[in-house]
């Protein structure tokens, strides 16, 4: 019998592409490799991610779901919790008892309670409601606080970029 | 897209780079023979000039490169990126490690060291890589029979090589004395675990997945597995250590991995530990789900997202439900609850825990003795138990009626007893009581028991200490009821321990310290040594003799404003209106407000038993006198105690 991980993916998959919430598609990269996901996520309505389309990669463990996936953007990204590599550092994602920026508190952690879906709407959250005190791209979370407008500038040529819209400059 | 570009633009490079290398060491070679003109002085050509020499190595280097790839195609089919990203980190790290380990061996370096260490680098990635497609395994839907054909033959050929190796490592020490080969020798010896590692799991994840069923104990096994051979490497890695120390010098090179190696083991073995902790909790303390309870959570197991039965699924204390299995593997990485982070080996107590801690499960020796006269105390004080609600009156009602004569565990069942604890802390008293017996449950694992000795002692401690029969009201109480009413049960739990009085709000009223007499040899050295399970006992049994303490004192509080009460007969008037505007709020209140002479009819009528308080204002009189000789006697041993036990 295929492993419980497989099979909690498969379920998940299933759950998402029979009710998908509003904002997110995501799925298997390929029907053979359940552990790598692909994920578009929409900008949250209201910020400065409004209309934009994000790629984002989902990088499963073996053995999901006692351990948290990796998730990762794959486009561009300037946001104070989101690594310039494109890695996504929420608190969700990190298993109890790591804490690479130790700030987080154990109970919004990762368990096997939470989902794919559930991840992805805290990513959504995240990108309307940064965490500036996070600092996993410094540089960002300094603009967010110090200079909302130049912010508000780069996000908007980012969103542009997602959609292949010239920036308007 | 952007992974496939990558990728095509590393293809592109690494061949352009093969074929560049092929290009000048064709045109070494071809030079050489354009100026010697036969075999043998060329190749003398070739050896002395430098320049050439050094073409020579790149092309050799690349020549490795490509039997690694043809190799891996052969053994692997093509690389999955995480697969080649993860082999990229590790040969960068081996590497940066053989650099450092060629300093210690400076003397001995020469092309056939460096040859024989990328050859050991060649054999190490195949060996991630064997791991990579063994996980692989555990992801994927479709095996086929060639995937079983090439990892069998992978693994076998590996370990046949790194025991090669590791003999020739050995016998060459052996006969030349220690050189490179210790180093040689002991990454062998550790590529034979990891080789080891790989087929254990190949082995278990092909049983896994040909069977039909859930193989359950499979994750224990794979936790077993993780265990000895981290045992091994930690072991060998101590060893390297010890002996590189002793012939060379301190091998820097092989810290990283050590430490990595050293701190794994570290984890595995306390989750080893931890695991079985919280496993046996489980499968002794906590009940199979019920039908009803699978019912009214949709009968889904919210770990796996699969439908749960009956029998295969359990309750914690904190209410919710899993399967056995999913929660089994999940104890092994983390000891709470998946959904409200209950801490299973430390159940502090939430609202709701003790209902769901049947008394039936295990009856533990100090249990028996409570269970005998006062079976439907206990029995009704649970029932309330299951069904509180934030509506506390509850619980002031239902023992009062129930409390029959003074034994056992059930002393906080006499209401008689302490009148004037009652509205607020007999709440307290009951859920407190209730830890005391998940407790007691859950130290029956923990080897450190509770008794009801103390229970007892504490009727008697209270009895003593003034509170039973009728006393005069306490001023500190009138204005309880209505506080107590309005918390939330909730809250009650956080009420900190030693507070006494503070705003009308009473001390938690204390653990009861179990006896220390009925201990075992085993245990008592089990709260002896300094481990945390030790330490904590030692506090659990400070702070409780801390709160009998504290207890103390509140009673002393009564009874000194109880006295300054007797002693204000003539201002009785007034203070009967007072109580009178609070018999009108509520009922419980009139037991506690009531002057001593009605309290005896009050309990009649209210309560429907005499129990234990007295029957008439005399009797009364006399208990009162009783127990303030008692009491003394008691603050006196309490003093001692204190003195004692501080």
């Amino acid at each position: 019998m295929a492993g419980s991980a497989l099979r909690r993916l498969m379920a998940e998959y299933k759950q998402l592409t029979l009710n998908p919430p509003e904002g997110i598609i995501a799925g298997p990269t390929t029907e053979e490799n359940y552990f790598e996901w692909e994920a578009l996520i929409t900008g949250p309505e209201g910020t400065c991610f409004e209309g934009g389309v994000f790629p984002a990669k989902l990088i499963f463990p073996s053995d999901y779901p006692l351990s948290p996936p990796k998730m990762s953007f794959t486009c561009d990204m300037f946001h104070p919790n989101i690594y310039s590599d494109g890695r996504v550092c929420i608190s969700i994602l990190h298993a109890p008892g790591d804490d690479p920026m130790g700030y987080e508190s154990s109970n919004e952690r990762w368990s096997p309670v939470q989902s794919v879906e559930k991840i992805l709407l805290s990513v959504i959250s995240m990108l309307a409601e940064p965490n500036d005190e996070s600092g996993a791209n410094v540089d960002a979370a300094k603009m967010w606080r110090e200079d909302r407008e130049g912010f508000n500038k780069v996000a908007e040529s980012l969103v542009r970029k997602t959609l292949g819209i010239p920036t308007s400059k | 897209m952007n992974t496939t570009t990558a990728a095509a633009a590393a293809k592109m490079t690494s061949t352009t780079a093969v074929a560049i290398s092929l290009v000048l060491s064709s045109c070494v070679v071809a030079n050489a023979f354009r100026q010697k003109k036969q075999f043998y002085p060329s190749v003398v050509y070739i050896c002395k000039s430098n320049p050439s020499m050094a073409i020579m190595y790149m092309q050799a280097l690349v020549a490795v490169y490509v039997i690694g790839k043809l190799t891996g195609k052969l053994f692997f089919g093509s690389l999955r990126p995480a697969e080649s990203e993860r082999l990229i980190e590790k040969a960068w790290y081996a590497v940066t490690e053989t650099c450092l380990a060629f300093t210690i061996f400076k003397d001995d370096l020469s092309p056939k060291f460096v040859a024989l260490f990328t050859l050991l680098l060649f054999l190490k990635c195949f060996h991630w890589l064997a791991e990579d497609r063994v996980d692989y395994m555990e992801r994927t839907p479709v095996i086929s029979y060639i995937f079983h054909f090439r990892i069998w033959l992978l693994l076998v050929i590996l370990t046949l090589g790194d025991i090669y190796f590791v003999h020739d490592a050995y016998t060459t020490t052996m006969a030349k004395g220690p050189s490179v080969q210790l180093v040689f020798g002991f990454e062998y010896a550790l590529l034979i675990t990891l080789a080891a590692n790989a087929a254990f799991k190949y082995v278990l994840h092909a049983v896994d997945v040909h069977s039909d069923t859930f193989w359950e104990s499979k994750a224990v096994l794979l936790l077993y597995l993780e265990f000895f051979i981290g045992l091994c490497k930690a072991v060998m890695y101590v060893v390297f250590l010890i002996i590189m120390v002793r012939t060379y010098t301190i091998p820097l090179f092989a810290f990283r991995p050590m430490y990595h190696t050293l701190r794994n083991f570290k984890k595995v073995f306390q989750d080893l530990v931890l695991s079985r902790r919280a496993i046996h909790n489980m499968n002794t303390l906590y009940p199979d789900a019920t039908l009803q309870d699978l019912q009214a959570i949709e009968n889904v197991c919210i770990i796996c997202r699969e439908d749960m039965t009956a029998a295969a699924a359990k309750k914690l204390p904190c209410n919710h439900i899993f399967h056995t299995s999913c929660l089994r593997s999940w104890f092994q990485r983390h000891q709470t609850c998946p959904t409200c982070r209950l801490d299973i080996l430390r159940p502090t107590p939430p609202t709701t825990q003790n209902s769901n801690v049947p008394a039936s499960i295990t009856p533990t020796p100090g249990r028996t003795a409570q269970e005998t006269p006062s079976t439907e105390a206990v029995a009704s004080s649970s029932a309330t138990d299951n069904n509180r609600g934030p509506s506390t009156s509850n619980h002031t009602h239902v023992p009062s009626s129930q409390a029959g004569g003074g034994s056992g565990s059930s002393y906080y069942n006499q209401a008689p007893l302490h009148h004037q604890f009652r509205p607020y802390t007999f709440q307290q008293r009951t859920t407190s009581v209730d830890e005391i017996n998940g407790n007691n449950i859950d130290s029956s694992n923990s080897g450190i028991p509770e008794s009801n000795n103390m229970n007892e002692s504490w009727i008697a401690f209270m009895n003593a200490a003034g509170i039973g029969g009728g006393i005069g009201p306490s001023p500190f109480f009138n204005d309880m009821p209505q506080t107590s009413s309005n918390l939330p049960f909730t809250n009650t739990p956080q009420i900190p321990l030693n507070l006494p009085f503070v705003g009308g709000i009473a001390i938690q009223p204390p653990n009861i310290p179990p006896n220390l007499d009925t201990l075992s040899d085993e245990e008592l050295r089990l709260m002896e040594q300094n481990t945390r399970q030790g330490c904590l006992a030692r506090i659990k049994y400070i702070t409780d003799i801390k709160c009998m303490l504290d207890a103390a004192v509140v009673m002393m509080n009564q009874y000194s404003s109880a006295c300054l009460m007797a002693g204000l007969d003539s201002t009785d008037s007034t203070f009967n209106s007072e109580t009178k505007t609070s018999d009108t709020t509520e009922n419980d209140e009139q037991l506690e407000t009531r002057p001593p002479s009605n309290i005896s009819s009050e309990t009649d009528s209210s309560t429907g038993s005499g129990v234990t308080s007295s029957s008439s204002g005399s009797e009364d009189q006399l208990i009162q006198e009783e127990t303030e000789q008692q009491r003394i006697i008691r603050l006196k041993r309490l003093e001692k105690f204190g003195s004692n036990s501080m």
